[in-house]
């Protein structure tokens, strides 16, 4: 098992600080070597394009799709255990807190579904859509809207903490750490915001809008921007570190492991970067376009571009790829025995 | 309403109008420019459909000034591929002053748009992220109807497909409150869908669903439309500009239209813009010439083939604003010893897409760059070259 940086900062038991988890972006699975994928064990019909990344845990993967059901798949079997359907279309990637899932819709609102269940326990509003995945943290649930704010809820009442307005539009998903939050804006600024309170601790300009979410590892945060950067900035001041151009603008989330970063670009690269140094690695052309996040597995980086691509980590050489999926933002889930993919044509596979 | 073929119609062409807005403008016929090795024998007839009782808009294409391009242009409006927020903002305050020869900015935008309005921003993403309508263009064309009076919520910018518009991220780069819509999911339904009694029916190559409907936000949600194409080649129409971004982007099931190496995008495009009340509010064409594509268009990725050019051209004739735009994309082909846009030999044609993407003498389809003048005959706009009052400003 690959010990990630995020995993090795001060967690709570079941904290989910940022996409998928971690910043590796495993969705907390314990990975194995992967082999290239023979065949597919199962297919699922979401009834709908999925354009969000899949979370794995006990055994159910949780999906959400397009027309805004939340789906929870036995993934030994591939059948429904059950759905829960929310208001509005769902683009948001799920989290996972104990027995809840949670998860943000196109109403406007985050949901808080029981993992057993797939009945609503709570629900909290904002005044429009959320894209961004929820991360939690010390009770807390932090989420930014649309409608440019950020919030933070009770993440056993949904309950409303504070709330703090930024200047453009939120699609970043929030990294948090011990005591501070950091996301990108709409606006071009990178932001980190103090967990308890919501106040501002700095801001740090980039030279176009962010739609990218940060990773963050070795006090350093990644992220890229619309402004074709991708930046490491201080934690602690937001003092740019390094940074570097790439060929378009990113959407991608940059993926940590260790001392290695990786990030796609709309250029069709991926880019492999030393954590602290910014110095490239290397590059690979992986798709047409590239706005997906990559997930890192043991000796392996995986990203969907129009197919799903496993490249080595050491030289960034293509070892496998998988013609399914061709789902352009979604992350793989990197099982220990399979990889679940979703796709925009609405269907979730297993493969072995 | 229903015409006498035979008056309606030259000898390809049978259109059957129903409520299109002024049906008097379709007495002159349509001639496809089709020759024997360039499409089918026959144009099937066409049946259009709009929306009932639509009392036309003075403000409809051409709108208040036909046959008039302003074209504006500054070099560093657009430098290693990044458009200066800038400097779109002194292209487009300029371009609107003198195409409405109004001194305020405010004045030329109130020409167009009242505070009460909702008002619709037709984007163009597909192609992105290589060229795509630029997002600090429409960030400038927000900012301008917020001037007016209009509020965010009430400016809606909207494409047929949200995925293609989250490639372009607009939703993450556009002010908040302003609503980004896609009209439908391209892969599995979804939506806020089309309006069932506004459609365009022919079947031109047996397809299963031979109607084509109106967008419903089109139909009945915005008061305006304030278009923004981009300036590409197109495989199967020639050109896609002012025409072709309204037309495909607002009816559904356009695909149908053209079928390799055959294209009836000519006179499709032209027909579904004269539909109304699409016809009545698209009131003001902003024409993204940040980048042209000159070949590989409207999908292509490959730099090669899209020049950084840093124009603007802003107009209410739409078929004047195409004229101007098929002119600049042939000259562009011309410098680069590709083929016209005109040029209808078969040898050209290829059923690889990958070779069309990398080949600029090759194509898939018979293009039909007639369709600019096919929509100017149906009173859409000037086809004349000569006629165009083109002003070119140039920092």
């Amino acid at each position: 098992m690959m010990m990630t940086a995020e995993k090795a900062n001060s967690e709570s038991q079941g904290d989910w600080p940022t996409l998928l988890g971690d910043s590796a972006r495993t969705g907390r699975q314990e990975q194995v070597r992967l082999h290239s994928p023979e065949r597919a064990v199962w297919q699922y019909r979401a009834g709908g394009a999925v354009r969000s990344a899949p979370v794995l845990r006990d055994g159910i993967l949780y999906v959400t799709s397009l027309p805004g059901v939340l789906h929870a798949i036995n993934a030994a079997t591939g059948t429904s255990k059950w759905k829960f359907e929310a208001a509005g279309p769902v683009h948001s990637t799920p989290s996972l807190w104990e027995n809840l899932v949670l998860f943000g819709c196109d109403d406007g609102k985050v949901y808080a579904v029981d993992r057993e269940s797939g009945k609503k326990l709570w629900d909290s509003a904002t005044q429009d859509e959320v894209w961004s995945s929820p991360v939690i943290r010390k009770g807390m649930v932090f989420f930014g809207s649309a409608d440019g704010i950020v919030y933070a809820v009770d993440v056993r009442s949904g309950q409303p903490k504070w709330s703090q307005a930024l200047g453009g539009r939120i699609y970043s998903t929030i990294y948090a750490d011990e005591n501070q939050l950091y996301l990108g804006c709409g606006d071009g600024q990178v932001y980190s915001l103090d967990a308890i309170s919501g106040k501002i601790l700095w801001r740090a300009g980039t030279g176009n809008g962010i739609d990218s979410s940060p990773a963050v590892a070795d006090k350093l945060i990644l992220i890229g921007s619309e402004d074709f950067f991708v930046y490491a900035l201080d934690t602690s001041s937001g003092e740019v570190r390094w940074k570097y151009e790439t060929g378009l603008g990113i959407a991608s989330s940059p993926a940590i492991s260790g001392d290695f970063a990786a990030v796609g670009s709309k250029d069709g690269f991926l880019y492999a970067f030393d954590l602290h140094t910014g110095k490239l690695r290397w590059r690979t052309v992986v798709g047409d376009v590239v706005t997906a996040s990559p997930v890192i597995g043991d000796g392996v980086v995986c990203i969907q571009a129009g197919g799903t691509v496993a490249l080595d980590m050491g030289s960034g050489k293509i070892v496998w790829k998988a013609g399914l999926a061709a789902a352009i933002q979604s992350v793989p889930v990197l099982g220990a025995d399979s990889i679940y993919l979703s796709s925009l044509s609405g269907d979730v596979y297993a493969l072995r | 309403m229903s015409l006498d073929p035979k008056e309606t119609m030259d000898r390809r062409t049978f259109v059957k109008a129903g409520c299109v807005g002024s049906a008097s403008l379709l007495m002159e016929g349509l001639k496809p420019a089709m020759g024997v090795e360039a499409g089918p024998a026959t144009l099937p007839p066409i049946e259009l459909h709009g929306l009932p009782k639509y009392k036309p808009s003075p403000l409809g294409m051409p709108g208040l000034f036909p046959g008039r391009v302003i074209e504006v242009h500054d070099s560093k409006a657009i430098v290693r591929n990044r458009v200066s927020q800038p400097i779109v903002r002194g292209l487009l305050e300029q371009a609107m002053k003198e195409l409405t020869g109004e001194n305020s900015v405010r004045d030329a935008w109130t020409k167009f748009i009242e505070p009460h309005d909702v008002v619709g921003i037709k984007i163009n993403p597909s192609g992105a992220p290589a060229c795509c309508s630029s997002p600090e263009i429409i960030r400038e064309i927000v900012a301008a109807i917020r001037s007016v009076g209009v509020p965010a919520r009430n400016i809606i910018v909207y494409d047929r497909y949200s995925y293609e518009i989250d490639v372009g991220s607009y939703q993450a780069l556009l002010p908040p409150g302003v609503r980004i819509v896609g009209i439908q999911d391209a892969f599995l339904g979804g939506g806020v869908g089309y309006e069932p009694t506004v459609y365009c029916d022919a079947n031109f190559f047996g397809e299963w669903e031979s109607r084509s409907y109106m967008a419903s936000i089109v139909a009945h949600e915005v008061a305006k439309i304030i278009n923004v194409p981009t300036m590409k080649d197109h495989s199967a129409a020639g050109v896609t500009g002012a025409l072709k971004n309204l037309a495909y982007g607002t009816f559904n099931n356009v695909a149908r239209t053209h079928r390799a190496p055959h294209s009836f995008t000519n006179p499709m495009i032209g027909l579904m813009c004269s539909v109304e009340p699409l016809r009545s509010k698209a009131v003001l064409h902003i024409m993204d010439g940040m980048r042209q594509v000159w070949h590989g268009g409207p999908l292509t990725q490959v730099q090669d083939f899209i020049d950084q050019t840093g124009i603007l051209l802003v107009a209410t004739d739409p078929v004047a604003l195409d004229t101007i735009e098929l002119e600049a994309i042939e000259k562009k082909r011309r410098e680069r010893g590709a083929p016209s846009l005109w040029q209808h030999d078969p040898s050209s044609i290829t059923p690889d897409g990958g070779i069309f993407f990398r080949d600029s003498s090759k194509n898939l389809f018979f293009r039909q760059p007639g369709h600019i003048a096919a929509a100017g005959k149906l009173g859409l706009g000037t086809f004349d070259l000569k006629q165009i009052d083109h002003r070119l400003f140039s920092a």
